[in-house]
This record gives structure tokens, C-alpha cells and sequence, in this order.
């Protein structure tokens, strides 16, 4: 560390020295995330959150370099990623990467990565697959994996006392990742999952389904999937006055889940890979600047993970310049380093194990669970 | 032949050849969206000198030699860019929906069955690619197999659209396209959602994800792509271009313009568009089965209803039943989205409206096919 | 027992939304044999421009209970009317000699148009929308049956809506002139039944009703986004289809089919959820092999 440190006062001196010598040098990061089609509100806020942490970079006279970030719109489509990848990976101009949202897109695009000896960094793709399916030293992750959450909330769910689970998930790879988790998880304790149901992810209407759930009486309904389909099955237990807890895994979990629901929303609990922004050191700082940047979109809860993820970037390139394959090592051995989502650290498959955190829908916020009127016992979820 | 349409063929094939280089290297802004306005200014002479339509004809008139410019003109981009992955990989992309087009226009364009999905037999091939791949049978073996296992599965549509017309005859394929992909995506025994794993092609021993070299020069791995679907979509040109000129042909514009004059005069009308539907359906499962292969990967999402649209507004914009409009309009739907990445979020929208305003305002497309001349064919 | 009245009720809400949509389908086709397949995004649009209206009135202190439904709904008949009007005087008409798939593809596109606008002009577009609760929701128990009083009432509406636009076709002058036209355009036109004028009123006529259909469809779910025209549109189109084209009943019968087929799977194999639209569209292929002209045939059936 020590060693680090003062390679780290060097290179700052250094980049006094030269920055104040000459005009820096152009540094490109690749952006790459649905920026449009449904997804696009998560990929507009990792973008402009990316962009955030490149412009306080370039704010900042001390850096070396002058970044500049290339976003890329995949489009939450494995095809338009796998071209984009190769458009982004064969740019030798491009240093490295700050990539994909979609966990589909994301696992198609590990191999091209690695052909191309492209470094990147996942900023919002949960599958663990993408890190732990290959031995590819360019693919690292900073926002976890869903087995963090499904850990997390099994224990939460179950240590409520819920033990007779609905699983509702969409049937993409990432609602059908999640219900195998949470089945082998489930089956390590005493509680069970009586059904499970697969919902596309543009089905409008769940009536037969939940009509179904009705019959069925669980203690809870956990749902696996995105904001959208989130709010549409929420609002319509209501409507068929399905009175059974409700809970969600961090796609729901959106500023827009809230809002779109008003009051119907209380008291739905989740859980995300990720402490409250706020509650932070570093993260107080991202929400400040973020506000201030004058974006006109929100950050979106993985906003934080696509600033950490150019910013882990941006450091490895001040510490040995612009190469792909010394960024690359360094990114590899990252370790304790800080980060407004606290310290990051890669394990042997590049991959930042997090601990989830738990989180109750509450007077139109998103609440931290220890911090909430649940918790404290002047509200109750239903069923308790 | 005449030596005047052996010169006009080179000509137009070298311009084409150059605005295709052009359009596929530039990355800046403005050399795009001047090499498009080149593109586009050209075809508005050449239809308003009725070029375009002399043009079509003597393409249409000319040897089945003159179809091998297309390779000529493909070998030289693909050589003088062999550095260049992404280029060349758009270049494979478009000649693969080109290809798939090819199929659209033996079914849409000559003996009018419609096809709204597309993307599902395309898909159809990647899978068949996807599954024989990890058995180690020969890539071109795999290839033909795609498409044949796309045609056999097309056949469970022959008895619906046959019953049916116009639009009718379309929802059954919308609703084929759309069970396709939903069917994927919950049916986990060929991947589910995530897709599957697809392994590159390789020929005479030689995979093809191993670029070539040859002393100093070294090429991307993505030219061999080039030269695969190059050799593919050249063969089923020439062959739906035998096709069209044949007496087949004539059968299948029968069956399209006048289904009960064409039964009148003695014509199978269920048999040429079984026949139209099947060939179609092979050759956009042979195209599926080289995407995967290039790809490396397939998933569902891949093959949605959406790019059913995107192929069949190639064959409409490049001009119904004109087979040597597809290349244009292939390199128009396929890589000007990717050029305009810069102005992001709005792309899906500009070529939404791009898309209406060429159907709006050429509503036979682009290079709109030429009249068949029946006199000198029969001749022949 | 009791269960399956509320499937009944649920699945007979979801079937009037597809059949008023389908009836938009069934009317472009009878007047110009053409499909506008913009019509479900359309539907998005009437739904957004109830909210902005309501946001309006809300802002202007003006969300009485009665009030804020009527202007809701007038809002987005008006936008969807005059829209689908637009689009048939400046796209459709224009194109009526080219084949119908070229303005298939053509309103596909429109309707693709229409959706990224709303998502990238509406703010926050891409993100759902809460809809207003314009109707009491007071929920109701008759007998262990549970549903809530605005669902009766949109169930109602819809049906009244249907009613009324069927009396507009069979008795009314402008309903003679329309069937006049579906029947032959020509000859109509040589009558002296202005042509162009009466085929941009059933435009508007048909867009209005996937005005009120998105209204509906906003405060039966609560929320709005923009993309459920996408599926609605291929929804009410399938429906319109199977029921037969150009006439109003076949749409009712095709929207209330589709409904039913989807609410049964789910109710008959919970554990296959998923592949509710795998049956769906399978069933509706077999349909049409068995009816190719749709259920209410259409050499039979008087085009409206």
C-alpha cells in the first residue's frame, strides 16, 4: 500500500508537471447500456452518471490525462451488443470499457472482450455467469452478482417469519436466474416455494395469474424482474384485492417504482446490491454532483456502479497510462480501493462481492430497512 | 450481349463498390451523412432520367456472369480493409441479411406468399448451427443443414398459409414469428433466455476464427466471414436469379398477379407457392446458420419480431423483387443505424421516419424491379 | 366457486379493451382494405394525452370526480382522432393504389415513430406512468366474488361504447355512407357520398375509440407506459383477424376469444405460465386454418 501510495504522489506530481507543461492527452472510455427501448432509463442514468465521473476527472488538475467518454447504445439486444462490443474492442483508441446493463447482453459479449483484449468493467449486469463463467482476465465487475441479493433476502424474508413464497419472474435469463437462486437457497431452509410463475416481459395484463395466487393463499409473492412488470403486477393485486405481502429484487427498485404506484407502493420490501447512496461518504459527494451536473434523467440506482466503474478506470490509467493490457493487470489486482460504493475489491474472477441491502418502499421513498418504521415496529408489512 | 451493358454493369458495380468502402469506413459524421446524400442524389438522377429503370433492365437482361462483379466488388473492400474487424464485420452482417433477403424475395417478391417471420426461420438456422457445432460435423454441412431444418419446419406453416390470403396469410406468420420467440424463451432444453454458445465455422481444417496470414499480411478473422457469406450469397443469387428468368419464374409471377387467371390457365397455384415458400425459407436458414457461426452466440432476443421488419424493409426499400437492390438497401438498414450511434436515444426514431418517409414518397422502393421482357426470353 | 366468476369478470374487462381496439382494425379495413398497424400506438397516445389533461386540471384545481373522466376521456378522443385522421390523410390515402403490405410496413413504422417520440418527448417517457384513479375504486364482496366498482364501470363503458358505435354504423346516415364506401368506393363516390371525406371520418372514428380504450386501459391498470401499444396493437389485430375481417361482431367475438384463451391456460397450467402466448398464437394459427377468413367469414358477413 505504501509503495502504491507513493507511486500514486509521483504520478500526481508528474501530472502537475506535465499538465501544466502541455496540453493533456485524449484518453476514450467506452459507455455501453440500453439507451433506448424499455430499458433506457437505467442506461441513460449509468451514462450520465459515467459522464459525471469523467468530467470531475477532468475538472480535477491534478489528472494526467484528458478523458473523454464514447457512449454506445446496445439496446438491451444481445446482436446490437455483440456489434457494438466489436465496434467499441477493435477502436484501438478506446482504452477500456464501463459495459452493459442487460445480463444477456453482457454474457454475449464476455468472448469478444477477451478477443480483442478489451479491459471493462460491468457497471449493472447481475448474472453471475458473466464473471464466474470464464477465466477471461478483461471482464471485472463492481455492482455484485444476484446471488448477494438472493442470499440476502432469502435470510430477510424467511427471518420475518414468511415461509410459504410465490415466485413471480420474467422469463428472461435474469428472472429465471434469480428463481433458480432463490430455489437452492429456499431449499437450505425451512420455508418453501409453493408455485412459481413465468411472465413475459412485455405481458400486460396478470389476472389469470394472480387470480391464481389468490386461490393459492402464500404468505408472500416475490417478484423477479424489472421496474415495469414490477409496478403493472403490484398495482393489479390491488385491483383484484390480493391483501399478501409484496417483494422485489433490485430491478425494481427505481425511483419510478414509487412514483408510478403512489400509496399502492407502501410497504413493498427489496433488496440492492448497494448501501443507500447517501448514507455514504463518497456517495453524499455523487448525489451532490449529480444534482448539480444538470442532468435532465436520474441516476437510477445503478448510477453509482457506472461512476465507480469509470472511475476505477480512470485510476488505473493515471497510475500506467493508456494501455490496454496495464490497465487490464491493474484493474485485476484491485484491492481496498475506495470508491463512493465503498471499498472494491476483485476476487480471483474480477468479480466485487457486495452485501446486499435491504430496503422498504415508505411514505413514496425507498428506505433502508434498519432505518424504517417497519423495523422499529410502528408499521407492520402484511401478514406480521 | 451487348459490350455498352458489359461497361454499365462495371460502372455501376465499381461506384457501388466505392460508396459501399466509403460508407462502411467513415466514422466521422459528415462523411456518413455525405456519402448517404451521394447515395441518395444518385438513385434521384437515375430515376429521373429513367436510368434507373434502364439500368435494372440491362442488369436484369445480363449474363448470370455479371452477378460475379458482386463477389469482385466484396473481395476488393474485404482485402482492402483486411485490417479493419468492425468494418468487416458490418460487411459480413449485411451481406448475411442480404442473403436472408435473397430467401424473402424468392417468397415475397416473386411468387407472393408473405413472410413476417423472417427472424424466426433466421433463427431457426442459428439454433440448427448451435446444436450440430458441438457434434463436429463439417461447417459447410452445418450450413446446408440450417437451412433444410428451417425449410422442414417451415412446412408446418404450408396448410395455414395456403388456406389463407393477404392478410390473413400475414397474421399466420406474425403469430408463427411470435410463439417462435416466446417459445425460446421459456423452453430451457436450447438455453433458455440466455442462448447458447455457437461454435465458429471452419473449413478444410482451417477455423475460421483464425485470421489469415500470409508473410506481411495478416487479416482480421472477420474477412474469412466475408468470403463465407460472400460465396453463399453469390450461389443463391445466381440461382434466384436463374430462378426468376426461368420458366419458374414466370409460373411464380402468375401465382402472384393473378392466382385465379394463372389456376385458369393450367397452373399449380398451391404448388409454386409451397414451392416459393420452402426454397425461401431454406435460404434464410442457411443465412441464420453463418450468422451464428459468426456471432458465436444466439440468443432469443436475437430473432424478434422487429427483425423480421428490418428484413423484409430491406426488400421493400431496395425494390420488391429486384435482387440486385438488396445489397443497397441491406447496407442501408444495417449499417446506418450503427453509423448514427452518435445521436444515440434518437436513431430508432430517425430511421422509423426515414423508413416512412421512402415508402411514402418511393413507394416502389428504391430500384424498383424491371418489367420482364417476354419476347427476347423466349428467344433465348 | 367463486374464483371463477372473478376469472370470468377479469378475463371480460381484458376482452372489451382488445375488442375496442379490434373494432378500430375491423373499420380501416372495411372503408380501404388496408391495416393500420400504427392504431395500437395510437392508443399510447390517447392514454398519455388523458394524463396530460389530467395533470392540466389537476394543476388548474379542476380534478372533480365527473369532470376529470369526461375531459380525460374527450382529451384523448380528440388527440387519437385527429391523429388517425392525420395519419390516413397524409400517409394512407395518398398510398391507396400501393399494395397493402407497403402500408402494413408503413404504419408499423409510423407506429414506431409514435412510440419512441412519447419516450423520449414525454418526460421520463421511458419510465411507467401512474394514471389517475378517475373512477371510486370501493371494492365489493357478493358472496366470497371480489372486484371493485370502477372495473364494472369501465366494463360497462366499454360496452356502451361498443353499442354506440354499432348504432353509428347500422343507423345513422354517416354508418350508410361508411358501409356505402366499405362496400364499393367507386361507386359510392359516383352516388355523390364524398369518398376521401367519409374514410378519414371512420379514421378518426376508429382512433377515437383506441382513445377510450387507452383511457380505460390506464385506470384499469393504474399506470400507463410506452410501449403497451406494441402489444395491443398486434393483440387487437390478431383479434380482428380471427373474428373476421370488416366486421364488428367478428372483432367482439376475436377480442373476448383471445382474452379467454390467454386467462385459460394460466387457469389450467399454472406451472406452464409462461407459455400462455405460445398456446395463444398456436390456437389462433389453427383457427385460421380452420376459418381462413376469420370465424364470421367475410364473403358472408356485411362489411361495415
Amino acid at each position: 500500500m505504501f509503495i502504491r501510495a507513493m507511486i500514486a504522489a509521483a504520478v500526481m506530481f508528474g501530472g502537475v508537471a506535465t499538465a501544466s507543461a502541455q496540453t493533456k492527452e485524449t484518453v476514450k472510455i467506452a459507455f455501453i447500456g440500453p439507451m433506448s427501448g424499455g430499458n433506457s432509463a437505467a442506461g441513460i442514468g449509468g451514462r450520465n452518471s459515467a459522464e459525471l465521473a469523467v468530467r470531475l476527472r477532468n475538472a480535477d488538475p491534478a489528472s494526467k490525462y484528458n478523458y473523454q467518454l464514447v457512449p454506445m447504445d446496445d439496446e438491451c439486444k444481445p446482436n446490437v451488443g455483440i456489434q457494438v462490443a466489436t465496434r467499441v474492442s477493435t477502436d484501438r483508441s478506446i482504452v477500456a470499457g464501463v459495459t452493459h446493463y442487460c445480463s444477456a447482453v453482457a454474457i454475449a459479449t464476455v468472448d469478444v472482450y477477451h478477443r480483442f483484449r478489451l479491459p471493462v468493467v460491468v457497471w449493472g449486469a447481475i448474472l453471475p455467469a458473466i464473471t464466474y463463467g470464464n477465466e477471461h482476465k478483461e471482464i471485472h465487475r463492481v455492482n455484485g452478482s444476484m446471488l448477494d441479493e438472493v442470499r440476502a433476502s432469502t435470510s430477510f424474508l424467511t427471518g420475518l417469519g414468511y415461509k410459504k413464497w410465490v415466485i413471480v419472474h420474467d422469463t428472461t435469463d435474469y428472472g429465471n436466474g434469480f428463481l433458480r437462486f432463490f430455489k437452492e437457497r429456499i431449499a437450505e431452509t425451512n420455508a418453501e416455494i409453493v408455485s412459481s410463475f413465468g411472465v413475459s416481459a412485455d405481458q400486460q395484463d396478470f389476472s389469470a395469474e394472480l387470480l391464481k395466487i389468490k386461490g393459492i393463499q402464500p404468505q408472500i409473492v416475490v417478484f423477479a424482474g424489472l421496474t415495469p412488470l414490477g409496478v403493472r403486477i403490484r398495482s393489479q393485486m390491488e385491483r383484484l384485492g390480493v391483501d399478501i405481502q409484496y417483494a422485489g429484487v433490485s430491478g425494481i427498485m427505481s425511483a419510478s417504482y414509487v412514483e408510478a404506484l403512489g400509496a399502492t407502493a407502501e410497504g413493498t420490501v427489496s433488496v440492492h446490491n448497494g448501501a443507500p447512496a447517501e448514507s455514504l461518504p463518497g456517495g453524499r459527494m455523487f448525489v451532490e454532483q449529480y444534482g448539480k451536473a444538470g442532468f435532465t434523467d436520474p441516476a437510477e440506482p445503478y448510477g453509482p456502479y457506472a461512476f465507480v466503474a469509470a472511475s476505477l478506470i480512470m485510476d488505473a490509467v493515471e497510475e500506467v497510462g493508456p494501455d490496454r493490457e496495464k490497465v487490464r493487470d491493474v484493474l485485476n489486482a484491485t484491492k481496498d480501493h475506495e470508491s463512493v460504493a465503498g471499498p472494491i475489491t476483485f476476487d480471483d474472477h474480477r468479480h466485487h462481492a457486495v452485501a446486499s441491502t435491504k430496503y422498504v418502499a415508505q411514505d413514496g421513498h425507498w428506505v433502508r430497512w434498519e432505518d424504517s418504521l417497519y423495523a422499529s415496529g410502528q408499521r407492520h408489512l402484511k401478514g406480521q | 450481349m451487348k459490350l455498352t451493358n458489359l461497361t454499365t454493369s462495371f460502372a455501376v458495380a465499381a461506384i457501388g463498390t466505392l460508396l459501399t468502402g466509403v460508407i462502411l469506413v467513415a466514422e466521422n459524421q459528415w462523411a456518413v451523412i455525405g456519402a448517404l446524400l451521394a447515395a441518395a442524389a444518385l438513385s434521384i438522377v437515375l430515376a429521373r432520367l429513367k436510368i434507373g429503370m434502364v439500368l435494372a433492365s440491362v442488369l436484369n437482361e445480363s449474363s448470370a456472369w455479371v452477378a460475379l462483379l458482386i463477389p469482385l466488388g466484396g473481395v476488393i473492400i474485404g482485402f482492402a480493409l483486411h485490417e479493419e474487424d468492425f468494418v468487416l464485420m458490418m460487411l459480413a452482417t449485411v451481406l448475411i441479411y442480404g442473403l436472408a433477403c435473397v430467401g424473402l424475395t424468392i417468397q415475397f417478391g416473386y411468387a407472393g406468399v408473405i413472410n413476417f417471420a423472417g427472424a424466426a426461420f433466421f433463427g431457426i438456422g442459428g439454433y440448427t448451427a448451435a446444436l450440430l457445432g458441438e457434434w463436429g460435423i463439417p461447417s459447410l454441412l452445418i450450413i446446408v443443414a440450417g437451412g433444410m431444418v428451417a425449410a422442414a419446419i417451415g412446412c408446418i406453416l404450408i396448410l395455414p398459409v395456403l388456406r389463407t390470403k393477404g392478410h390473413y396469410a400475414a397474421l399466420i406468420t406474425i403469430a408463427f414469428g411470435l410463439l417462435f420467440r416466446s417459445f425460446l424463451e421459456v423452453n430451457h432444453t436450447l438455453g433458455g433466455p440466455q442462448g447458447l454458445k455457437v461454435e465458429g465455422a471452419s473449413v478444410a481444417g482451417h477455423s475460421l476464427l483464425d485470421g489469415i496470414q500470409l508473410g506481411s499480411f495478416q487479416a482480421s478473422f472477420y474477412l474469412n466471414y466475408v468470403l463465407l457469406a460472400l460465396g453463399v450469397f453469390t450461389i443463391c443469387f445466381i440461382l434466384a436469379r436463374n430462378l426468376e428468368k426461368s420458366w419458374i419464374g414466370v409460373n411464380f409471377d402468375a401465382v402472384r398477379e393473378d392466382p385465379i387467371g394463372a389456376s385458369v390457365f393450367g397452373v399449380n397455384v398451391a404448388y409454386w407457392r409451397i414451392m416459393a415458400f420452402v426454397i425461401g425459407n431454406f435460404v434464410i436458414g442457411l443465412a441464420g446458420a453463418i450468422f451464428a457461426m459468426m456471432q458465436n452466440f444466439i440468443a432469443p432476443s436475437n430473432f424478434t419480431f422487429s427483425d423480421s421488419l428490418i428484413m423484409l424493409s430491406i426488400i421493400v426499400l431496395g425494390g420488391l423483387g429486384n435482387l440486385w437492390a438488396i445489397l443497397p438497401a441491406a447496407i442501408l438498414v444495417v449499417v446506418m443505424p450503427e453509423k448514427l450511434q452518435e445521436i444515440g436515444e434518437f436513431r430508432i426514431l430517425v430511421f422509423a421516419v426515414l423508413v416512412v418517409l421512402v415508402l411514402r414518397f418511393r413507394p416502389s422502393g428504391l430500384f424498383p424491379r424491371a418489367l420482364r421482357k417476354f419476347r427476347r426470353e423466349v428467344a433465348q | 366457486m367463486a374464483i371463477l366468476f372473478e376469472y370470468l369478470f377479469n378475463g371480460a374487462v381484458l376482452g372489451i379493451m382488445y375488442a375496442l381496439v379490434a373494432v378500430g382494425f375491423t373499420l380501416f379495413f372495411g372503408v380501404l382494405d388496408i391495416i393500420k398497424f400504427s392504431h395500437g400506438d395510437v392508443l399510447t397516445l390517447g392514454a398519455f394525452s388523458g394524463l396530460v389533461s389530467f395533470l392540466a386540471l389537476q394543476s388548474l384545481g379542476l380534478d372533480l370526480p365527473v369532470v376529470g373522466l369526461v375531459v380525460v376521456l374527450a382529451a384523448a378522443c380528440i388527440v387519437t382522432g385527429a391523429v388517425g385522421a392525420l395519419i390516413g390523410q397524409a400517409f394512407i390515402i395518398p398510398m391507396r393504389n400501393a399494395s397493402g403490405f407497403n402500408i402494413l410496413l408503413m404504419t408499423l413504422m409510423i407506429g414506431t415513430g409514435i412510440r419512441e417520440a412519447i419516450r423520449l418527448f414525454y418526460p421520463n417517457g421511458a419510465n411507467p406512468k401512474a394514471f389517475p384513479a378517475l373512477l371510486p375504486k370501493t371494492p365489493i364482496e357478493i358472496g366470497g366474488v371480489f372486484f371493485r366498482l370502477d372495473s364494472i364501470v369501465l366494463l360497462g363503458l366499454g360496452f356502451g361504447v361498443i353499442l354506440l358505435t354499432n348504432w353509428l354504423i347500422r343507423h345513422t346516415k354517416l354508418g350508410l355512407a361508411i358501409r356505402a364506401v366499405a362496400q364499393d368506393g367507386d361507386t359510392a363516390q359516383a352516388m355523390g357520398i364524398p369518398f376521401k371525406t367519409i374514410v378519414l371520418a371512420t379514421f378518426a372514428l376508429g382512433s377515437a375509440l383506441a382513445g377510450i380504450a387507452g383511457v380505460m386501459h390506464g385506470i384499469y391498470y393504474s399506470e400507463i407506459n410506452f410501449s403497451v401499444g406494441l402489444l395491443l396493437g398486434v393483440i387487437g389485430f390478431s383479434a380482428a383477424v380471427v373474428g373476421g375481417l370488416g366486421s364488428i361482431w367478428g372483432a367482439i367475438i376475436g377480442g373476448f376469444t383471445f382474452a379467454a384463451l390467454q386467462t385459460l391456460w394460466v387457469v389450467v397450467f399454472p406451472d406452464a405460465s409462461g407459455y400462455r402466448d405460445v398456446f395463444a398464437f398456436t390456437a389462433i394459427i389453427i383457427a385460421m386454418t380452420i376459418w381462413p377468413t376469420g370465424i364470421i367469414a367475410e364473403r358472408y358477413s356485411e362489411r361495415v
